[in-house]
Protein backbone atom coordinates (compact mmCIF):
# COMPACT_ATOMS: atom_id res chain seq x y z
CA UNK A 1 0.00 0.00 0.00
CA UNK A 2 2.90 2.14 1.06
CA UNK A 3 4.77 1.45 -2.11
CA UNK A 4 1.48 2.15 -4.36
CA UNK A 5 1.18 5.78 -2.53
CA UNK A 6 4.66 6.46 -3.40
CA UNK A 7 4.44 5.17 -7.11
CA UNK A 8 1.26 7.20 -7.63
CA UNK A 9 3.08 10.30 -5.76
CA UNK A 10 5.37 10.45 -7.63
CA UNK A 11 2.76 10.55 -11.14
CA UNK A 12 1.47 13.20 -9.42
CA UNK A 13 4.69 15.11 -8.67
CA UNK A 14 5.65 14.36 -12.11
CA UNK A 15 2.79 15.74 -14.04
CA UNK A 16 2.12 18.58 -11.93
CA UNK A 17 5.41 19.66 -12.58
CA UNK A 18 4.99 19.14 -16.33
CA UNK A 19 1.56 21.27 -15.79
CA UNK A 20 3.34 23.92 -14.37
CA UNK A 21 6.22 24.34 -16.35
CA UNK A 22 4.46 24.26 -19.47
CA UNK A 23 2.37 27.04 -17.84
CA UNK A 24 5.67 29.56 -18.64
CA UNK A 25 5.86 27.93 -21.99
CA UNK A 26 2.71 29.50 -23.61
CA UNK A 27 2.64 32.71 -23.33
CA UNK A 28 -0.78 32.85 -24.38
CA UNK A 29 -1.50 31.13 -20.96
CA UNK A 30 0.52 33.60 -19.32
CA UNK A 31 -1.47 36.71 -20.30
CA UNK A 32 -4.36 35.73 -18.64
CA UNK A 33 -3.10 34.02 -15.46
CA UNK A 34 -0.87 37.07 -14.55
CA UNK A 35 -1.50 39.98 -15.98
CA UNK A 36 -5.29 40.20 -17.14
CA UNK A 37 -6.13 40.35 -13.35
CA UNK A 38 -3.30 42.85 -12.40
CA UNK A 39 -4.74 45.15 -15.57
CA UNK A 40 -8.65 44.77 -13.95
CA UNK A 41 -7.17 45.59 -10.72
CA UNK A 42 -5.69 49.01 -12.12
CA UNK A 43 -9.15 50.32 -13.56
CA UNK A 44 -11.30 48.96 -10.19
CA UNK A 45 -8.67 50.54 -8.25
CA UNK A 46 -8.40 53.92 -10.26
CA UNK A 47 -11.59 53.84 -11.50
CA UNK A 48 -13.88 52.91 -8.65
CA UNK A 49 -12.34 53.97 -5.61
CA UNK A 50 -15.08 57.03 -5.05
CA UNK A 51 -17.28 54.39 -3.39
CA UNK A 52 -15.09 54.04 -0.46
CA UNK A 53 -16.76 57.05 0.16
CA UNK A 54 -20.27 55.41 0.65
CA UNK A 55 -22.05 54.73 3.88
CA UNK A 56 -22.16 51.11 3.34
CA UNK A 57 -18.31 50.63 2.49
CA UNK A 58 -16.33 49.12 5.63
CA UNK A 59 -13.36 51.26 6.99
CA UNK A 60 -10.03 49.81 5.47
CA UNK A 61 -6.53 50.93 5.80
CA UNK A 62 -6.66 50.77 1.76
CA UNK A 63 -8.76 50.85 -0.84
CA UNK A 64 -6.28 48.98 -3.02
CA UNK A 65 -5.70 46.12 0.08
CA UNK A 66 -9.53 45.69 -0.36
CA UNK A 67 -10.01 45.19 -3.83
CA UNK A 68 -7.17 42.99 -4.16
CA UNK A 69 -8.68 40.20 -2.75
CA UNK A 70 -10.80 39.90 -5.77
CA UNK A 71 -7.59 40.08 -8.01
CA UNK A 72 -7.06 36.85 -6.23
CA UNK A 73 -10.17 35.62 -6.80
CA UNK A 74 -9.85 36.19 -10.45
CA UNK A 75 -6.45 34.88 -10.82
CA UNK A 76 -8.21 31.80 -8.88
CA UNK A 77 -10.48 31.31 -11.57
CA UNK A 78 -8.37 31.94 -15.01
CA UNK A 79 -5.79 29.29 -13.18
CA UNK A 80 -8.37 26.76 -12.93
CA UNK A 81 -9.89 27.55 -16.31
CA UNK A 82 -6.19 26.92 -18.12
CA UNK A 83 -5.84 23.36 -16.62
CA UNK A 84 -8.92 22.76 -18.09
CA UNK A 85 -7.86 23.99 -21.82
CA UNK A 86 -4.36 22.28 -21.02
CA UNK A 87 -6.19 19.23 -20.75
CA UNK A 88 -8.31 19.94 -23.46
CA UNK A 89 -5.70 20.49 -25.45
CA UNK A 90 -3.81 17.36 -23.93
CA UNK A 91 -6.50 15.50 -25.53
CA UNK A 92 -6.76 17.15 -28.65
CA UNK A 93 -3.28 16.24 -29.76
CA UNK A 94 -3.37 12.79 -28.56
CA UNK A 95 -1.06 13.47 -25.76
CA UNK A 96 -3.55 12.00 -22.90
CA UNK A 97 -3.92 8.58 -24.85
CA UNK A 98 -0.14 8.60 -23.50
CA UNK A 99 -1.25 8.34 -20.25
CA UNK A 100 -4.01 6.74 -20.40
CA UNK A 101 -1.91 3.93 -21.46
CA UNK A 102 0.30 3.84 -19.11
CA UNK A 103 -0.09 1.49 -15.47
CA UNK A 104 -1.36 4.69 -13.70
CA UNK A 105 -4.56 5.20 -11.45
CA UNK A 106 -6.73 7.67 -13.10
CA UNK A 107 -7.37 9.60 -10.29
CA UNK A 108 -3.56 10.34 -10.43
CA UNK A 109 -4.40 11.92 -13.92
CA UNK A 110 -6.67 14.69 -12.62
CA UNK A 111 -4.32 14.93 -8.83
CA UNK A 112 -0.98 15.88 -11.61
CA UNK A 113 -3.05 18.07 -13.25
CA UNK A 114 -4.33 20.21 -10.55
CA UNK A 115 -1.07 19.42 -8.29
CA UNK A 116 0.74 22.02 -11.67
CA UNK A 117 -2.97 24.31 -10.89
CA UNK A 118 -2.05 24.81 -7.40
CA UNK A 119 1.66 25.68 -7.94
CA UNK A 120 0.61 28.03 -10.43
CA UNK A 121 -2.19 29.74 -7.91
CA UNK A 122 0.18 30.04 -5.06
CA UNK A 123 2.68 31.70 -7.76
CA UNK A 124 0.52 33.87 -9.00
CA UNK A 125 -0.67 34.96 -5.66
CA UNK A 126 2.20 35.81 -4.56
CA UNK A 127 2.46 37.76 -7.76
CA UNK A 128 -0.60 39.72 -7.39
CA UNK A 129 0.43 40.84 -3.39
CA UNK A 130 3.77 41.80 -3.92
CA UNK A 131 2.39 44.06 -7.03
CA UNK A 132 -0.36 45.47 -5.19
CA UNK A 133 1.96 46.16 -1.98
CA UNK A 134 4.41 47.99 -4.30
CA UNK A 135 1.20 50.52 -5.63
CA UNK A 136 0.39 50.95 -1.76
CA UNK A 137 -2.03 48.46 -0.68
CA UNK A 138 -1.97 47.72 3.10
CA UNK A 139 -2.00 44.70 4.47
CA UNK A 140 -3.15 44.97 8.12
CA UNK A 141 -3.33 40.61 8.50
CA UNK A 142 0.51 41.01 7.77
CA UNK A 143 2.54 38.03 6.47
CA UNK A 144 0.19 35.19 8.00
CA UNK A 145 -3.14 37.50 6.69
CA UNK A 146 -1.28 37.48 3.43
CA UNK A 147 -0.29 33.66 3.42
CA UNK A 148 -3.80 32.79 4.67
CA UNK A 149 -5.52 34.73 1.87
CA UNK A 150 -3.11 33.31 -1.14
CA UNK A 151 -4.13 29.58 0.48
CA UNK A 152 -7.71 30.04 0.27
CA UNK A 153 -7.67 31.57 -3.01
CA UNK A 154 -5.02 28.71 -4.21
CA UNK A 155 -7.51 26.31 -3.10
CA UNK A 156 -10.07 27.35 -5.09
CA UNK A 157 -8.39 27.78 -8.44
CA UNK A 158 -7.90 23.81 -7.26
CA UNK A 159 -11.68 23.59 -7.12
CA UNK A 160 -11.95 26.18 -10.30
CA UNK A 161 -9.71 23.40 -12.00
CA UNK A 162 -11.40 20.41 -11.23
CA UNK A 163 -14.58 21.62 -12.96
CA UNK A 164 -12.86 22.94 -16.13
CA UNK A 165 -10.58 19.73 -16.30
CA UNK A 166 -13.91 17.97 -15.94
CA UNK A 167 -15.46 19.85 -18.89
CA UNK A 168 -12.32 19.25 -20.67
CA UNK A 169 -12.52 15.35 -20.55
CA UNK A 170 -16.25 15.49 -21.15
CA UNK A 171 -15.70 17.13 -24.14
CA UNK A 172 -12.74 17.13 -25.11
CA UNK A 173 -12.72 20.64 -26.93
CA UNK A 174 -10.20 23.25 -26.54
CA UNK A 175 -12.81 25.72 -28.52
CA UNK A 176 -15.53 24.78 -26.04
CA UNK A 177 -13.06 25.53 -22.81
CA UNK A 178 -11.75 28.99 -24.40
CA UNK A 179 -15.25 29.74 -25.10
CA UNK A 180 -16.10 29.45 -21.00
CA UNK A 181 -13.58 32.00 -20.67
CA UNK A 182 -16.56 35.14 -20.17
CA UNK A 183 -18.45 33.18 -17.52
CA UNK A 184 -15.11 33.51 -15.16
CA UNK A 185 -16.46 37.04 -15.01
CA UNK A 186 -20.08 36.01 -14.69
CA UNK A 187 -18.76 33.89 -11.00
CA UNK A 188 -16.17 36.78 -10.40
CA UNK A 189 -19.36 39.73 -10.97
CA UNK A 190 -21.32 37.24 -8.71
CA UNK A 191 -19.53 37.57 -6.07
CA UNK A 192 -18.51 40.35 -3.51
CA UNK A 193 -15.02 40.29 -5.67
CA UNK A 194 -14.30 44.40 -5.78
CA UNK A 195 -17.36 45.82 -3.44
CA UNK A 196 -18.90 45.19 -0.14
CA UNK A 197 -21.83 42.45 0.15
CA UNK A 198 -23.89 44.94 1.01
CA UNK A 199 -23.22 47.14 -2.02
CA UNK A 200 -24.47 45.01 -4.40
CA UNK A 201 -28.34 45.27 -6.31
CA UNK A 202 -30.64 43.12 -3.79
CA UNK A 203 -31.04 40.43 -6.60
CA UNK A 204 -27.15 40.16 -6.98
CA UNK A 205 -27.11 40.10 -3.08
CA UNK A 206 -29.27 37.28 -2.62
CA UNK A 207 -27.05 35.45 -5.70
CA UNK A 208 -23.85 35.76 -4.14
CA UNK A 209 -24.96 34.39 -0.80
CA UNK A 210 -25.49 30.65 -3.25
CA UNK A 211 -21.80 31.62 -4.62
CA UNK A 212 -19.23 29.63 -2.95
CA UNK A 213 -16.81 32.43 -3.65
CA UNK A 214 -18.38 35.27 -2.05
CA UNK A 215 -17.14 33.29 0.97
CA UNK A 216 -13.82 32.59 -0.28
CA UNK A 217 -13.28 36.12 -1.33
CA UNK A 218 -14.28 37.44 2.01
CA UNK A 219 -12.66 35.21 3.94
CA UNK A 220 -9.18 36.33 1.88
CA UNK A 221 -10.27 39.77 2.58
CA UNK A 222 -10.67 39.34 6.62
CA UNK A 223 -7.46 37.70 6.82
CA UNK A 224 -5.76 40.76 4.78
CA UNK A 225 -7.52 43.06 6.40
CA UNK A 226 -7.16 41.78 9.84
CA UNK A 227 -11.07 42.56 10.28
CA UNK A 228 -13.23 39.39 11.26
CA UNK A 229 -16.39 41.58 10.14
CA UNK A 230 -15.09 41.73 6.33
CA UNK A 231 -15.55 38.18 6.23
CA UNK A 232 -14.90 34.80 8.16
CA UNK A 233 -11.95 32.98 7.10
CA UNK A 234 -13.07 29.53 8.23
CA UNK A 235 -16.06 29.77 6.13
CA UNK A 236 -13.92 30.80 3.53
CA UNK A 237 -11.64 27.64 3.81
CA UNK A 238 -14.65 25.15 3.85
CA UNK A 239 -15.40 26.59 1.15
CA UNK A 240 -12.73 26.59 -0.87
CA UNK A 241 -12.12 22.80 0.80
CA UNK A 242 -15.27 21.83 -0.29
CA UNK A 243 -15.49 22.88 -3.69
CA UNK A 244 -11.83 21.71 -4.50
CA UNK A 245 -13.01 18.76 -2.83
CA UNK A 246 -16.41 18.49 -5.04
CA UNK A 247 -15.04 19.44 -8.15
CA UNK A 248 -11.84 16.88 -7.73
CA UNK A 249 -14.23 14.14 -7.79
CA UNK A 250 -16.42 15.41 -10.32
CA UNK A 251 -13.06 15.39 -12.64
CA UNK A 252 -12.63 11.99 -11.47
CA UNK A 253 -15.99 10.75 -12.20
CA UNK A 254 -15.68 12.23 -15.75
CA UNK A 255 -12.54 10.26 -16.23
CA UNK A 256 -13.93 7.19 -15.65
CA UNK A 257 -17.31 7.57 -17.58
CA UNK A 258 -15.06 8.52 -20.43
CA UNK A 259 -13.08 4.91 -19.97
CA UNK A 260 -16.02 3.18 -19.56
CA UNK A 261 -17.58 4.68 -22.58
CA UNK A 262 -14.65 4.50 -24.61
CA UNK B 1 9.15 -2.24 -14.92
CA UNK B 2 7.69 -4.92 -17.42
CA UNK B 3 6.75 -7.84 -15.64
CA UNK B 4 7.48 -11.62 -17.71
CA UNK B 5 5.04 -13.81 -18.06
CA UNK B 6 4.98 -17.65 -19.07
CA UNK B 7 6.47 -18.05 -22.46
CA UNK B 8 3.71 -20.55 -23.31
CA UNK B 9 1.67 -18.20 -23.77
CA UNK B 10 1.33 -16.03 -26.93
CA UNK B 11 2.20 -12.22 -26.75
CA UNK B 12 -0.98 -11.51 -28.36
CA UNK B 13 -4.17 -13.58 -28.42
CA UNK B 14 -7.74 -12.12 -30.02
CA UNK B 15 -10.64 -14.15 -30.52
CA UNK B 16 -14.38 -12.77 -32.15
CA UNK B 17 -12.88 -9.45 -31.83
CA UNK B 18 -15.53 -6.70 -32.08
CA UNK B 19 -15.48 -3.20 -31.61
CA UNK B 20 -19.37 -1.02 -32.88
CA UNK B 21 -19.14 2.62 -33.12
CA UNK B 22 -22.29 4.52 -33.01
CA UNK B 23 -24.72 3.38 -35.62
CA UNK B 24 -23.93 0.12 -35.78
CA UNK B 25 -20.57 0.67 -37.85
CA UNK B 26 -18.36 -1.82 -37.19
CA UNK B 27 -14.83 -0.57 -37.37
CA UNK B 28 -13.66 -4.79 -36.08
CA UNK B 29 -15.98 -7.50 -36.78
CA UNK B 30 -15.31 -10.88 -35.68
CA UNK B 31 -11.34 -10.54 -35.33
CA UNK B 32 -9.13 -13.53 -35.01
CA UNK B 33 -5.41 -13.54 -34.49
CA UNK B 34 -2.42 -14.86 -32.32
CA UNK B 35 0.78 -13.42 -32.22
CA UNK B 36 3.65 -15.55 -30.68
CA UNK B 37 6.24 -14.12 -28.00
CA UNK B 38 9.58 -12.42 -29.83
CA UNK B 39 7.66 -12.09 -33.55
CA UNK B 40 7.61 -9.22 -35.59
CA UNK B 41 3.85 -9.16 -36.72
CA UNK B 42 2.90 -6.96 -39.62
CA UNK B 43 -0.64 -5.88 -39.41
CA UNK B 44 -1.56 -4.50 -43.04
CA UNK B 45 -4.77 -3.17 -44.06
CA UNK B 46 -5.78 0.48 -45.99
CA UNK B 47 -7.46 3.18 -43.95
CA UNK B 48 -10.51 2.58 -42.53
CA UNK B 49 -9.73 -1.34 -42.45
CA UNK B 50 -9.60 -1.44 -38.55
CA UNK B 51 -6.15 -1.81 -37.86
CA UNK B 52 -6.34 1.66 -35.61
CA UNK B 53 -9.08 0.12 -33.69
CA UNK B 54 -7.76 -2.72 -33.08
CA UNK B 55 -4.63 -1.41 -31.89
CA UNK B 56 -5.97 0.98 -29.28
CA UNK B 57 -8.36 -2.00 -28.38
CA UNK B 58 -4.95 -3.96 -27.57
CA UNK B 59 -3.19 -1.30 -26.06
CA UNK B 60 -6.33 -0.49 -23.59
CA UNK B 61 -7.66 2.91 -24.88
CA UNK B 62 -10.37 1.55 -26.43
CA UNK B 63 -13.13 -1.05 -24.95
CA UNK B 64 -14.34 -4.26 -27.45
CA UNK B 65 -17.89 -3.96 -27.95
CA UNK B 66 -17.42 -7.97 -28.36
CA UNK B 67 -14.83 -10.97 -28.19
CA UNK B 68 -11.71 -11.10 -26.30
CA UNK B 69 -8.38 -10.03 -26.60
CA UNK B 70 -5.22 -10.90 -23.98
CA UNK B 71 -2.04 -8.98 -24.22
CA UNK B 72 1.06 -10.44 -22.63
CA UNK B 73 -1.04 -13.28 -21.16
CA UNK B 74 -3.45 -10.28 -19.62
CA UNK B 75 -7.20 -9.42 -20.33
CA UNK B 76 -7.42 -5.99 -21.83
CA UNK B 77 -10.54 -5.34 -20.21
CA UNK B 78 -10.48 -7.00 -16.99
CA UNK B 79 -6.60 -6.76 -16.34
CA UNK B 80 -5.68 -3.53 -17.85
CA UNK B 81 -3.59 -2.16 -15.80
CA UNK B 82 -1.66 -5.71 -15.97
CA UNK B 83 -1.47 -5.53 -20.30
CA UNK B 84 -0.47 -1.49 -19.46
CA UNK B 85 2.78 -2.46 -17.27
CA UNK B 86 3.64 -4.79 -20.25
CA UNK B 87 3.49 -3.29 -23.19
CA UNK B 88 5.32 0.15 -24.91
CA UNK B 89 3.48 2.22 -27.28
CA UNK B 90 3.84 4.16 -30.45
CA UNK B 91 0.75 5.23 -31.26
CA UNK B 92 -0.18 7.22 -35.02
CA UNK B 93 1.33 10.86 -35.70
CA UNK B 94 3.76 10.68 -32.71
CA UNK B 95 1.16 12.58 -30.12
CA UNK B 96 4.33 14.43 -27.88
CA UNK B 97 4.09 17.36 -26.21
CA UNK B 98 6.50 20.17 -28.76
CA UNK B 99 6.78 22.13 -25.85
CA UNK B 100 9.00 19.73 -23.82
CA UNK B 101 12.33 18.35 -24.37
CA UNK B 102 13.13 15.08 -25.06
CA UNK B 103 14.72 14.73 -21.90
CA UNK B 104 11.75 15.55 -19.83
CA UNK B 105 9.47 13.68 -22.20
CA UNK B 106 11.88 10.54 -21.22
CA UNK B 107 11.93 11.20 -17.24
CA UNK B 108 8.43 11.60 -17.50
CA UNK B 109 7.60 8.59 -19.06
CA UNK B 110 9.78 6.77 -16.73
CA UNK B 111 7.73 8.26 -13.70
CA UNK B 112 4.55 6.89 -14.99
CA UNK B 113 6.09 3.22 -15.23
CA UNK B 114 7.15 4.07 -11.47
CA UNK B 115 10.60 4.74 -12.12
CA UNK B 116 12.50 7.16 -8.86
CA UNK B 117 13.90 10.44 -10.18
CA UNK B 118 17.65 8.79 -10.45
CA UNK B 119 16.76 5.83 -12.36
CA UNK B 120 14.49 7.55 -15.17
CA UNK B 121 17.39 9.69 -15.33
CA UNK B 122 19.65 7.12 -16.40
CA UNK B 123 17.19 5.35 -18.70
CA UNK B 124 16.25 8.52 -20.59
CA UNK B 125 20.12 8.92 -21.06
CA UNK B 126 20.72 5.24 -22.23
CA UNK B 127 17.52 5.63 -24.96
CA UNK B 128 18.63 8.73 -25.84
CA UNK B 129 21.90 7.41 -26.70
CA UNK B 130 20.43 4.62 -28.52
CA UNK B 131 17.84 6.60 -30.87
CA UNK B 132 20.31 9.08 -31.51
CA UNK B 133 18.99 11.77 -30.10
CA UNK B 134 21.72 12.42 -27.42
CA UNK B 135 22.52 16.02 -28.86
CA UNK B 136 19.15 16.67 -29.35
CA UNK B 137 17.63 15.83 -25.82
CA UNK B 138 17.81 18.93 -24.39
CA UNK B 139 16.19 20.68 -26.92
CA UNK B 140 12.25 21.21 -27.34
CA UNK B 141 10.00 18.68 -29.75
CA UNK B 142 8.71 21.28 -31.79
CA UNK B 143 12.34 21.92 -33.04
CA UNK B 144 12.70 17.85 -33.90
CA UNK B 145 12.42 16.69 -37.55
CA UNK B 146 9.66 14.31 -38.12
CA UNK B 147 12.30 11.27 -38.27
CA UNK B 148 13.26 13.00 -34.78
CA UNK B 149 9.81 12.51 -32.98
CA UNK B 150 9.30 9.15 -34.13
CA UNK B 151 12.87 7.90 -32.86
CA UNK B 152 11.74 9.68 -29.63
CA UNK B 153 8.36 7.98 -29.56
CA UNK B 154 9.85 5.06 -29.92
CA UNK B 155 12.36 5.70 -26.94
CA UNK B 156 9.56 6.55 -25.23
CA UNK B 157 7.47 3.55 -25.56
CA UNK B 158 10.63 1.46 -24.52
CA UNK B 159 11.35 3.11 -21.45
CA UNK B 160 9.80 0.40 -19.11
CA UNK B 161 11.26 -2.29 -21.23
CA UNK B 162 8.02 -3.46 -22.52
CA UNK B 163 7.76 -7.51 -23.52
CA UNK B 164 5.09 -6.54 -26.58
CA UNK B 165 5.81 -2.92 -28.90
CA UNK B 166 2.54 -1.72 -30.43
CA UNK B 167 3.90 0.52 -33.27
CA UNK B 168 0.84 2.23 -35.20
CA UNK B 169 2.39 3.37 -38.58
CA UNK B 170 5.53 4.27 -37.13
CA UNK B 171 7.44 5.66 -40.91
CA UNK B 172 4.31 7.26 -41.78
CA UNK B 173 5.09 10.42 -43.50
CA UNK B 174 9.39 10.11 -43.29
CA UNK B 175 11.64 10.16 -45.70
CA UNK B 176 13.34 6.82 -46.65
CA UNK B 177 16.64 7.66 -44.72
CA UNK B 178 14.38 7.80 -41.55
CA UNK B 179 12.43 5.22 -42.42
CA UNK B 180 15.80 3.14 -42.85
CA UNK B 181 16.79 4.35 -39.56
CA UNK B 182 13.61 3.02 -38.02
CA UNK B 183 13.68 -0.12 -39.40
CA UNK B 184 16.97 -1.04 -38.18
CA UNK B 185 15.73 0.00 -34.95
CA UNK B 186 13.16 -2.25 -34.71
CA UNK B 187 14.83 -5.46 -36.09
CA UNK B 188 17.16 -4.04 -33.22
CA UNK B 189 14.65 -4.07 -30.58
CA UNK B 190 12.58 -7.20 -31.96
CA UNK B 191 16.68 -9.41 -32.09
CA UNK B 192 16.66 -8.09 -28.05
CA UNK B 193 13.64 -10.27 -27.42
CA UNK B 194 11.02 -7.64 -27.93
CA UNK B 195 7.37 -8.97 -29.87
CA UNK B 196 6.54 -6.06 -32.24
CA UNK B 197 2.88 -5.50 -33.23
CA UNK B 198 3.07 -3.14 -36.25
CA UNK B 199 0.27 -1.77 -37.93
CA UNK B 200 1.19 -0.13 -41.79
CA UNK B 201 -0.09 0.47 -44.81
CA UNK B 202 3.00 0.30 -46.43
CA UNK B 203 3.82 -3.03 -48.31
CA UNK B 204 7.07 -2.53 -48.42
CA UNK B 205 7.52 -2.17 -44.30
CA UNK B 206 5.47 -5.26 -43.80
CA UNK B 207 7.72 -7.09 -45.74
CA UNK B 208 11.02 -6.00 -44.56
CA UNK B 209 9.80 -6.12 -41.18
CA UNK B 210 7.55 -8.73 -40.14
CA UNK B 211 7.95 -12.44 -39.44
CA UNK B 212 4.11 -12.78 -40.60
CA UNK B 213 1.54 -10.53 -41.83
CA UNK B 214 -2.27 -10.61 -41.36
CA UNK B 215 -4.48 -8.88 -43.68
CA UNK B 216 -7.46 -6.91 -42.25
CA UNK B 217 -10.27 -5.68 -44.26
CA UNK B 218 -13.67 -4.56 -43.61
CA UNK B 219 -12.79 -5.37 -40.17
CA UNK B 220 -11.63 -8.95 -40.46
CA UNK B 221 -8.41 -10.77 -41.04
CA UNK B 222 -8.77 -11.52 -45.06
CA UNK B 223 -5.23 -13.78 -44.82
CA UNK B 224 -2.27 -14.34 -42.97
CA UNK B 225 1.02 -15.80 -42.85
CA UNK B 226 4.81 -15.19 -43.89
CA UNK B 227 5.38 -12.74 -46.88
CA UNK B 228 6.71 -15.81 -48.77
CA UNK B 229 3.75 -18.00 -48.12
CA UNK B 230 0.93 -15.27 -48.86
CA UNK B 231 2.90 -14.81 -52.05
CA UNK B 232 2.90 -18.06 -52.60
CA UNK B 233 -0.98 -18.58 -52.01
CA UNK B 234 -1.29 -15.99 -55.36
CA UNK B 235 0.34 -18.09 -57.42
CA UNK B 236 3.71 -18.66 -58.65
CA UNK B 237 6.83 -16.62 -60.33
CA UNK B 238 6.07 -15.67 -64.02
CA UNK B 239 9.49 -15.54 -66.14
CA UNK B 240 9.33 -13.02 -69.01
CA UNK B 241 11.21 -13.53 -72.20
CA UNK B 242 11.67 -10.43 -74.36
CA UNK B 243 12.52 -11.48 -77.75
CA UNK B 244 15.21 -9.75 -79.41
CA UNK B 245 13.64 -7.85 -82.81
CA UNK B 246 12.83 -10.52 -85.81
CA UNK B 247 12.97 -13.37 -83.75
CA UNK B 248 10.49 -16.67 -84.18
CA UNK B 249 8.00 -15.69 -81.86
CA UNK B 250 5.74 -19.38 -82.38
CA UNK B 251 8.89 -21.27 -81.94
CA UNK B 252 10.56 -19.56 -78.86
CA UNK B 253 6.60 -20.07 -77.30
CA UNK B 254 7.09 -24.09 -78.18
CA UNK B 255 11.06 -24.23 -76.93
CA UNK B 256 9.52 -22.56 -73.47
CA UNK B 257 6.61 -24.38 -73.55
CA UNK B 258 8.46 -27.23 -72.39
CA UNK B 259 10.16 -25.69 -69.60
CA UNK B 260 7.44 -24.24 -68.34
CA UNK B 261 3.29 -23.32 -68.66
CA UNK B 262 2.64 -20.75 -71.05
CA UNK B 263 1.22 -17.30 -69.38
CA UNK B 264 -1.19 -15.54 -71.74
CA UNK B 265 0.84 -12.20 -72.93
CA UNK B 266 -0.54 -8.81 -74.79
CA UNK B 267 3.22 -7.77 -76.15
CA UNK B 268 3.88 -9.92 -79.34
CA UNK B 269 7.49 -9.88 -78.86
CA UNK B 270 7.59 -11.64 -75.36
CA UNK B 271 7.11 -14.90 -74.10
CA UNK B 272 6.07 -15.96 -70.42
CA UNK B 273 5.98 -18.68 -68.46
CA UNK B 274 5.87 -20.14 -65.07
CA UNK B 275 8.62 -19.92 -63.14
CA UNK B 276 7.90 -23.24 -59.84
CA UNK B 277 11.42 -22.34 -59.34
CA UNK B 278 12.08 -19.00 -59.74
CA UNK B 279 15.29 -17.75 -60.96
CA UNK B 280 16.66 -21.13 -61.32
CA UNK B 281 14.25 -21.32 -64.39
CA UNK B 282 15.89 -19.40 -66.33
CA UNK B 283 19.53 -20.95 -67.35
CA UNK B 284 16.72 -23.77 -68.10
CA UNK B 285 15.02 -21.28 -70.20
CA UNK B 286 17.68 -19.65 -71.70
CA UNK B 287 19.72 -22.94 -72.97
CA UNK B 288 16.08 -24.01 -74.20
CA UNK B 289 15.74 -20.97 -76.19
CA UNK B 290 19.41 -21.15 -77.55
CA UNK B 291 18.89 -24.93 -78.73
CA UNK B 292 16.16 -23.72 -81.08
CA UNK B 293 18.22 -20.75 -82.58
CA UNK B 294 15.89 -17.82 -80.73
CA UNK B 295 17.75 -14.54 -80.06
CA UNK B 296 16.81 -13.42 -76.38
CA UNK B 297 16.89 -9.41 -75.52
CA UNK B 298 16.29 -9.73 -71.48
CA UNK B 299 15.12 -12.14 -69.22
CA UNK B 300 13.16 -11.24 -65.82
CA UNK B 301 11.86 -13.10 -63.21
CA UNK B 302 8.63 -11.57 -61.79
CA UNK B 303 7.35 -12.47 -58.11
CA UNK B 304 3.56 -11.96 -56.57
CA UNK B 305 3.72 -8.98 -54.27
CA UNK B 306 2.02 -8.01 -51.22
CA UNK B 307 -0.08 -5.97 -52.85
CA UNK B 308 -1.36 -8.83 -55.44
CA UNK B 309 -1.80 -10.66 -52.27
CA UNK B 310 -4.39 -7.77 -50.63
CA UNK B 311 -5.78 -7.82 -54.43
CA UNK B 312 -6.47 -11.43 -54.58
CA UNK B 313 -8.04 -11.45 -50.77
CA UNK B 314 -9.87 -8.10 -51.17
CA UNK B 315 -10.36 -7.89 -54.86
CA UNK B 316 -9.02 -4.39 -54.56
CA UNK B 317 -5.44 -3.19 -54.47
CA UNK B 318 -3.66 -1.78 -51.22
CA UNK B 319 -2.85 1.57 -52.43
CA UNK B 320 -6.55 1.99 -54.11
CA UNK B 321 -8.89 0.72 -50.96
CA UNK B 322 -6.55 3.86 -48.87
CA UNK B 323 -10.22 5.80 -48.50
CA UNK B 324 -12.49 2.86 -48.42
CA UNK B 325 -14.02 3.50 -44.78
CA UNK B 326 -15.14 5.65 -42.38
CA UNK B 327 -14.53 3.42 -39.50
CA UNK B 328 -11.13 4.22 -38.33
CA UNK B 329 -12.29 8.23 -38.47
CA UNK B 330 -14.79 7.12 -36.03
CA UNK B 331 -12.24 6.52 -33.69
CA UNK B 332 -10.66 9.90 -33.71
CA UNK B 333 -13.91 10.88 -33.04
CA UNK B 334 -14.57 9.37 -29.54
CA UNK B 335 -11.46 9.58 -28.39
CA UNK B 336 -9.85 7.60 -25.20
Amino acid sequence: MIALVARESRVVGALGRRALSLQFRRAQLLMPTFVLPLLLLAVIASGTSAGRDLDQFPETSSYLGFVVAGTLLQGALLAGLTAGIAMASDIEGGFFDRLLAAPVHRTSLVLGRLAGTLGLAVLQMAWFLLVALLFGAGYPGGVLGAVGAAVLASLTAVGIGGIAIAIAIRTGSMNLMQSIFPFVFVLLFTAPAFFPRDLLTPTLHDIAAYNPLTYVVEGARGLLQDDSALGDPWLGLLAAVGLAAFSTGLAVLALRDRARRT
Amino acid sequence: MATRSSSSQPAVAVRGLERAFKGGIKAVDGLDLEVPEGEIYGFLGPNGAGKTTTVRILVTLLRPTGGEARVAGHDVVSEADAVRRNIGVALQEAAIDPLMSGVELLRMQGALHGMRGSQARGRATELLERVGLTDAGGRRVGQYSGGMRRRLDLAMALVHRPKVLFLDEPTTGLDPTSRNALWREVRGLNDDGTTVFLTTQYLEEAEQLADRVGIIAGGGLVAEGTPAELKSRVGEPTLHVDLAEGADVPAAREALSAVGPLVDCRDDARVAIRAARGKATVPIAIRALDDAGIAVESVEVVSPTLDDVFAAVTGSTLEGAGDAGAADDEVAGVGA
